[in-house]
């Protein structure tokens, strides 16, 4: 405790100095006089007995300083000092200190940048009370092995019904759901929860109630629960808005409740939505529906105290092999699949966010490289400064220290700027990242992004300059000082570190742009793949029919034969078509079917397929051709027939050397499926995406199997975006309560399909190109620097008959070497990190010899050109002038 | 003089020099630097020969510390000059260090006792 009184009482010691000093003299010299006065009282002559007490007391400086020392904190005292020196001796410097601060804040802002997406995606704890222990539950195909599968309300009834890992267990499934009333209709993504949702994720309502026990069932799920962003954006926040009644698909509901900010849970695999909820509402599976064979519903649930993710598999693949056996129509060859709920959301982001984080870490580390060769040149400036220093008794630890100082100076102001270079790259990644990281539109420099930031700042200060720094502390004081002494001594160790640190960035350098290279190519390769229709000129809108009149089909499919009639009518329009899952969307349909005339299948070897709902219209605006057969007949499109169409791949892999045409499918998709006909084969189209393979497929005609909601598909002649205004009048001409949504482009949605690529290979390139400049930047630095060293031997060789060339040669020799070596380290570097990148390269193998190539290529020449400047400079050197100068 | 005792280690002094000077401001009430200084060099029999000056940075610690406080007087010779008196922390300080040490002595004086324990 005293000690502490005893910090507090010097850390105040250092204001009021003048009193402080005055009063140390007078005491000192009071003890003098005193001393004094005895002395001379023994006999001493005045003079005498001064010396006599000054010896005594040990010096009167000395004194005064040990008293300083102890009454002020002398460890901040210097610091200070050294403080406003490095910044007064940078302010003296300051193209050196511009350029210096520029690299540090791009390599540190860019690492902020990436950290911010980081710590939010992957570190950040969820929204929800111990996220820890909570689980998304899948099925797992045994055909599929890997692949989450939605969950069948039978089966979860059934883990209900045991003894499950689970302290509490939610079911739930999204849905698009009209808002209508007053104002605009507006389409809205719905989440059907079990009433337990909200007490597994721990999360209760801001306003309001969560759904009682007994709420779901129908006729008691009049009741719905509005999110922050929905009650903000449509009831403009009003805290009275609990208890009013609004019309969701044309049924009242009351409104119960509203979740607080930031709540909600977006699961990409299940979702039938595509987006967020905007509000939920309650439901229950109950054993009739349940009965129902299809998988349609996400799981959650919260892990018993004790029970790990692992464990909890285990058990509950322990409950699947029961149900496998005891149903084995509905499980055989099924599996459970427990999954954190923090890794199925951040799902595939989590590999290329931690490629970038490495990329950029390997953009700092060049940066720090740079700086560390700046600090170097400007050490090697700096001798004689430091070695008058020296001889004026300075130690080489107050050297060092003063040296270390001006480099966090130079670290934390680089680290400050940067900052705000990343409140700048935060934005470009939101407005550049895929659909899955738009949740994090609540990306903000939070206090961890602070503390990240300055530790890296302290870091990069420490590892720039530790080693200019120790380097420069140690000056060769009598050589320095010498007269004529040029630019110093020491200058062998310096040469061979800055050609390291040359080195070093340039095998980073090789690492990135490989990097970039084979994700550039990569991204090339899926701009090629045809997806098996033709996306130019397509746009497409969804509609999701709601209100009594469209409970009976006849309605629905004359509703979509009108729009599509009157989206054909549209100036410019050449096609109209509709379907019940557009390519690229992330939403599809595949169930079981049997071949009539085959035998069945034993139970967990079903043979499935993809299942579409179309008119002819979709496949003609799609450009999708007809391969053999024929398409849908006009009757077909009003009546319901028993005629189906199937891709070429599912007839490949079906009807291997047979001609499909004419066989039966019973497909499951309805109760008391009816045996179709197939009547032709059309192409493959990829679904699921650029880079994944075409599933085998049947379209259905619309009147079939009719579905409320559709995507129209629209082909105009050049601007798709231009008609989407007409399109949206054509509907609401038809009923002005169906709201348009989703309206896109075709090339909009194969774009953001790729949205994740496109993230990773831009980065990368960003990153690469810094990298490029900077290892530039470094190159040109140390062979400046070693023309600057190497002038008066130039002068000799010139004086000897050495021509420009020749000279020229020399030093672009010497770049070259530095070039190589780095080359020699990078490579194996590159090929070992490129194999990070595997999983997001497409048809590009990772060590692909043209990328290597290319790679070399451009920094050869950017190593050339980086020495040629200085070499041209050598080659200029006049003997006489050269040889002057030594 | 100087060659009676080996000058005591710089951290072993400046430990014992605290309580040094609160044990005498203890007996004599308040004191000047140079007062206190006189009066460690005497009741060590001369046998303790340091310089008066690394008195002073002493005082200032045992000041921060609030176990002494000062203020300026009139010496016994019409010298002005600082006074140092004991607190009433100093003054519990004082008794606390004194046990410590006697403490401390006796148990290095067992060790260090010619291999009478032994006997």
């Amino acid at each position: 405790m005293r000690g502490v009184r005893g910090f507090f009482a010097r850390l105040a010691g250092l204001f009021g100095r003048t009193r402080q000093e005055r009063d140390m003299s007078e005491e000192l010299e009071s003890h003098i006089q005193m001393h004094v006065d005895d002395a001379v009282r023994g006999g001493m002559t005045p003079e005498q007995a001064r010396r006599e007490a000054v010896r005594k007391l040990g010096g009167l400086d000395v004194t005064k300083e040990a008293v300083r020392d102890r009454r002020r904190l002398p460890f901040f005292e210097r610091a200070w000092q050294d403080l406003r020196f490095a910044a007064r001796s940078l302010g003296k410097n300051p193209g050196f200190t511009a350029v210096t601060i520029a690299t540090l804040a791009l390599g540190i802002g860019a690492n902020t940048a990436i950290f911010t997406v980081v710590h939010a995606v992957l570190i950040e704890r969820l929204p929800f009370h111990e996220p820890s222990r909570l689980v998304a539950v899948w099925e797992e195909n045994a055909q599929r092995p890997g692949r989450k599968n939605v969950v069948a309300p039978f089966n979860y009834r059934r883990w209900q019904e045991r003894e499950t890992p689970f302290a509490s267990m939610a079911g739930f499934y999204d849905s698009r759901v009209n808002l209508t009333g007053d104002g605009r209709p507006e389409q809205l993504v719905a989440q059907f929860v079990m009433p337990s949702f909200f007490s597994t994720l721990g999360t209760a309502p801001m306003l309001g109630r969560a759904f009682a026990a007994d709420e779901g069932p129908d006729g008691n799920d009049q009741v719905v629960i509005l999110s922050h962003g929905l009650w903000q954006r449509r009831f403009g926040g009003d805290p009275a808005v609990v208890g009013r009644t609004i019309q969701v698909d044309r049924r009242p509901v009351t409104i119960v409740g509203v979740m607080p900010p930031r709540f909600g849970l977006f699961l990409k695999t299940g979702t039938l939505a595509g987006k967020p909820a905007d509000l939920w509402e309650p439901m229950v599976f109950t054993e009739k529906g349940a009965q129902k064979s299809g998988r349609y519903a996400s799981a959650i649930a919260r892990l018993k105290p004790g029970e790990t993710p692992a464990s909890a598999q285990t058990k509950m693949a322990a409950i699947a092999s029961a149900l496998a056996i005891q149903f084995p129509e509905r499980d055989a060859g099924w599996g459970i699949q427990v999954v954190p709920l923090h890794a199925e959301i951040a799902g595939e982001m989590r590999s290329t966010l931690l490629i970038l984080f490495g990329a950029v870490g390997f953009v700092l580390l060049i940066a720090c490289a740079n700086v560390a060769g700046l600090l170097l040149a400007r050490g090697t400036a700096r001798v004689r400064e430091m070695a008058i220093r020296t001889a004026l008794g300075a130690g080489r630890g107050r050297i060092l220290s003063q040296l270390l100082t001006e480099n966090l100076l130079l670290a934390l102001v680089g680290g400050a700027v940067g900052l705000l270079l990343a409140r700048w790259g935060v934005a470009l990644l939101v407005a550049l990242s895929p659909a899955d990281l738009t949740g994090l539109s609540l990306l903000r420099l939070s206090p961890q992004v602070l503390a990240f930031t300055f530790l890296v700042s302290v870091l990069t200060a420490g590892l720039c300059g530790l080693a200019p720094a120790l380097a420069g502390s140690r000056p060769d004081v009598q050589d320095s000082l010498k007269d004529g002494a040029r630019s110093g001594g020491a200058s062998v160790r310096t040469r061979i570190l800055r050609k390291a640190f040359v080195v070093s960035e340039v095998a980073l350098a090789v690492v990135l742009l490989v990097g970039a290279g084979l994700m550039l190519k990569s991204l090339a390769a899926l701009g090629r793949v045809h997806p098996g229709f033709e996306p130019e000129g397509l746009l497409t809108a969804r509609v999701t029919l709601s209100g009594e009149q469209y409970k009976e089909d006849p309605p629905t499919l004359r509703f979509f034969a009108e729009a599509v009639d009157r989206a054909a009518k549209i100036p410019g329009v050449r096609e109209a078509g509709v379907v019940s899952f557009l390519p690229f969307t992330g939403l599809a349909a595949a169930t079981g079917f049997t071949i009539v005339g085959r035998p069945v299948p034993p139970p967990g070897e079903e043979l499935s397929t993809e299942v579409r709902v179309c008119d002819d219209g979709y496949l003609r605006a799609m450009r999708i051709p007809l391969l053999r057969g024929r398409v849908f007949t006009d009757r077909e499109m009003r009546e319901k027939t028993d005629v189906v169409l199937v891709s070429e791949g599912f007839a490949k892999q079906f009807f291997p050397g047979q001609d499909p045409i004419g066989h039966k499918l019973v497909i499951d998709m309805m109760e008391e499926p009816p045996a179709t006909e197939i009547v032709g084969v059309v192409g493959d189209v990829k679904h699921a995406g650029l880079a994944a393979e075409a599933r085998p497929m049947v379209y259905w005609p619309h009147p079939v199997l009719v579905y409320g909601g559709m995507t129209l598909v629209v082909r105009t002649g050049s601007d798709p975006a231009a008609a989407a205004p007409m399109l949206e009048r054509a509907i609401q001409a038809i009923d002005k309560d169906q709201p348009l949504s989703d309206v896109r482009t075709m090339e909009q949605w194969i774009g953001a399909s790729l949205a994740r690529e496109r993230f990773a290979s831009m980065l990368l390139l960003l990153f690469a190109a810094l990298a490029l400049t900077l290892a530039a930047i470094g190159i040109y630095g140390v062979m400046s620097y070693v023309v600057g060293q190497r002038t008066t031997e130039m002068g000799i060789r010139a004086a000897l008959g050495a021509t420009a060339p020749d000279l020229r040669r020399l030093i672009l020799r010497d770049g070259a070497r530095l070039l190589l070596v780095g080359l020699a380290i990078g490579l194996p570097l590159a090929l070992a990190g490129s194999r990070a990148l595997r999983s997001l390269l497409y048809e590009t193998p990772a060590a692909d010899p043209a990328t290597f190539a290319v790679v070399l290529g451009v920094l050869a020449a950017a190593a050339l050109f980086a020495s040629w400047l200085p070499a041209r400079r050598a080659a200029r050197v006049a003997p006489a002038e050269a040889l002057r100068q030594s | 003089m100087a060659e009676k005792t080996p000058a005591l280690r710089q951290d072993v002094w400046q430990g014992t020099l605290a309580l040094m000077v609160l044990k005498t401001l203890e007996s004599l009430g308040s004191l000047h630097g140079y007062g206190i200084a006189r009066r460690i060099e005497q009741t060590s029999g001369d046998r303790l020969s340091v310089n008066y000056g690394t008195l002073y940075p002493a005082l200032v610690k045992l000041e921060q510390e609030g176990y002494v406080a000062s203020e300026w007087g009139v010496s016994e010779n019409n010298r002005k000059a600082k006074f140092y008196r004991l607190t009433r922390a100093g003054r519990r300080q004082v008794e606390l260090e004194t046990r410590e040490w006697e403490r401390t002595t006796a148990i290095l004086a067992r060790f260090l006792a010619p291999s009478e324990g032994r006997a």
